[in-house]
């Protein structure tokens, strides 16, 4: 090879190599925005920091952390939870979990167990929080932030997914990354049952019944799948047309969830037939939300949707971002969060009719 | 149609590591090795007409030329063409097979990196890839001691020694070293070029591995190590080449 040859070709080895996919030291933190609200403040989690965003007008109440440390690197993406005594929990990338007053965003406490990320929001019930971490561990924790268990409940794969809670059993119900659902005694951490394997892994929180007797859970098999709560076992399973992200939601007898392919689905639970299905083309990662008016979701290609309960399409909403979080209803107002670069947060009433918005900026 | 690539070269690891027992740090050796083979007639092609262009390049023709023309880079140039013409070599024949081997090395890399989802978002561009194998998400990432989508660390009393990227920069130089012939004119160009490639690449090499996540280390040394094998079936590893410039007369 000549030398006039050498230079460029191992330039361009090195510009190759460079602009290929990966980022640096570890694989990118990366995710969506977690948004979570109560009567007055919208909480986000997004990169670097979570917000409280005034409801009434959109206007920023707190961030944390309240300056940016040089070279830091926590991130946060799962959803803030609200406790009842006025704390938000959050969980960062930085295997940490915070307790956060929610009037002021000052820090109360910090939870240091985990030894891996939070991905997964925390479930909190009965004033106890349980925290999912991917370090494959649930955490119990008081609302002071001390362990109640002696020692965490331990799956045999990642955790991304809310617990939920059953709501006559004293129990607490994990879906995990190791292709099960597990119940869990919230006082100890000791296991009531774990399922038959699912055959795919699951990210979404279990919806369950009104009896407290099923659980419904999407998988990355292309499969919605009912399971007995009293003991784990499969009682059916439903298909789709790729993986199930979102958690299902149940209204009476129907199940909304949809799948990465873009299809919304309505399904009877007693029947296990479809009542309707709506293509949208572009993945659907974000939980449904069913309020009187009507469900609201979104996909990855930047439509918000409103539909009837019988699939019927009331109003659609285009935005020049992916949403890959799912609306979050925030007394009359629908809360929606796009998310490549600055997050920016809508605030829609049930007709669509934007209220205000707030975008993170850099000069802040 | 690069995603369509890319795709193809995440299920077919996939495959291997469901046949390997879900063992991810092998699987990245055993497709590394597989894309060795399958390269081999280009790595062969390269081997000849670099071996082609060093003999012209030490031959006597060759050098009357350099000294006559020494001040004429027009004349010089125009009569080197003659003589790759007149001899039949290729002045490309030994990048070709190396451009040609990028985009599969770059596929191999990026197929690596994708499949080593650890964030929702990273597990969302996976799931596009994958026709084959969703059952078996989330992948294991541990291989001996390491976390593959993590920089490799052994720590010792507190301190992250990053063996692997110390691996994958004496491999490489090794392997420079190894297959580079000597040439006794240390004073030419292309000597010098060659003694600053052997030397910087590996850094490089080096720092590729220290700083992005472990399963590059591992298709690097697995790749590197893999050459020289090749090259030595191929009776072309001089050995001597590591020897300092005085013991290898």
């Amino acid at each position: 090879m000549t030398k006039k040859l050498t230079i460029p070709l191992l330039a361009a080895l090195l510009l190759m190599l460079a602009l290929s996919s990966c980022s640096g030291s570890r694989l990118q933190a990366s995710g969506w925005p977690g948004i979570t609200a109560d009567d007055e403040t919208a909480y986000i989690a997004f990169s670097t920091q979570v917000y409280a965003i005034n409801l009434e007008n959109g206007t920023e109440r707190w961030r944390f952390p309240a300056v940016m440390e040089k070279n830091s690197k926590v991130t946060f993406y799962a959803a803030p939870q609200i406790t009842d005594d006025g704390q938000v929990i959050v969980g960062g990338y930085n295997n940490i979990l915070y307790s956060l007053d929610a009037k002021t965003g000052q820090e109360n406490w910090q939870f240091e167990g985990a030894t891996d990320r939070y991905i997964g929001s925390t479930l909190i019930v009965n004033g106890k929080i349980f925290a999912p971490s991917a370090d494959k561990n649930l955490y119990a924790l008081n609302l002071s932030g001390r362990s109640i268990w002696a020692s965490p409940f331990t799956a045999e794969n990642e955790n991304w997914a809310k617990p939920a809670a059953g709501p006559d059993c004293d129990c607490v119900y994990l879906a995990s990354m190791d292709h099960s659902v597990y119940a869990i005694n919230p006082r100890d951490g000791s296991t009531l049952w774990r399922s038959e394997p699912l055959g795919g892994a699951s990210v979404g929180s279990p919806a369950v019944s009104e009896d407290g007797k099923t659980l419904y859970i999407g998988s990355f098999l292309n499969e919605l799948v009912a399971i007995n709560a009293a003991d784990g076992k499969i009682l059916w399973k439903f298909p789709t047309a790729d993986w199930v992200w979102t958690s299902p939601v149940l209204d009476g007898d129907t199940l909304y969830f949809a799948d990465i392919a873009g299809n919304f689905y309505a399904v009877d639970r007693n029947t296990q037939s479809q009542l309707w299905s709506l293509p949208t083309g572009s993945e659907i990662v974000g939980t449904p939300l069913l309020t009187d008016d009507g469900l609201y979701f979104t996909n990855q290609a930047g439509t918000l949707y409103a539909v009837t309960r019988d699939g019927a399409t009331r109003w659609t909403k285009e935005f020049d971002q992916p949403l890959h979080s799912g609306p979050i209803a925030a007394g009359d107002l629908l809360l929606v969060a796009t998310d490549k670069g600055d997050l920016t947060l809508y605030a829609f009433n049930a007709e669509g009719a934007q209220q205000w918005q707030f975008t993170t900026a850099e000069e802040k | 149609m690069w995603d369509a690539v890319i795709s193809v070269f995440i299920n077919i690891l996939l495959i291997i590591y469901e046949f390997l027992g879900h063992n991810f740090g092998l699987a990245i050796i055993a497709l590394t090795l597989i894309i060795r083979l399958l390269t081999y007639p280009l790595t062969a092609k390269q081997m000849k007409s670099t071996q082609a262009m060093q003999d012209l390049q030490q031959s006597k023709e060759w050098k009357e030329i350099q000294k006559k023309y020494k001040n004429d880079k027009e004349k010089l140039s125009q009569e080197q063409m003659r003589i790759y013409k007149e001899k039949g070599v290729s002045p490309f024949g030994s990048c070709l097979p190396t451009l040609i081997q990028f985009p599969i090395i770059i596929a191999l890399y990026q197929s690596i990196t994708r499949s080593l989802a650890v964030t929702p978002l990273q597990l969302l561009n996976l799931s596009k890839h994958i026709s084959y194998g969703a059952a078996l998400i989330p992948l294991n990432r541990q291989f001996l001691w390491m976390d593959l989508s993590q920089p490799e660390r052994i720590y010792i009393a507190g301190f992250g020694f990053p063996l692997l990227a110390v691996l994958v920069a004496a491999t490489s130089y090794l392997q420079t070293k190894m297959m580079t012939p000597v040439n006794p004119d240390s004073g030419d160009q292309s000597s010098q070029m060659n003694q600053m490639m052997s030397l910087y690449m590996p850094l490089f090499m080096g720092w590729l591995a220290y700083s992005f996540p472990s399963g590059l280390a591992i298709y690097f040394i697995t790749s590197n190590l893999a050459s020289i094998i090749q090259y030595a079936l191929m009776g072309r590893l001089d050995w001597k080449n590591l020897l300092p410039k005085s013991m290898q007369k």
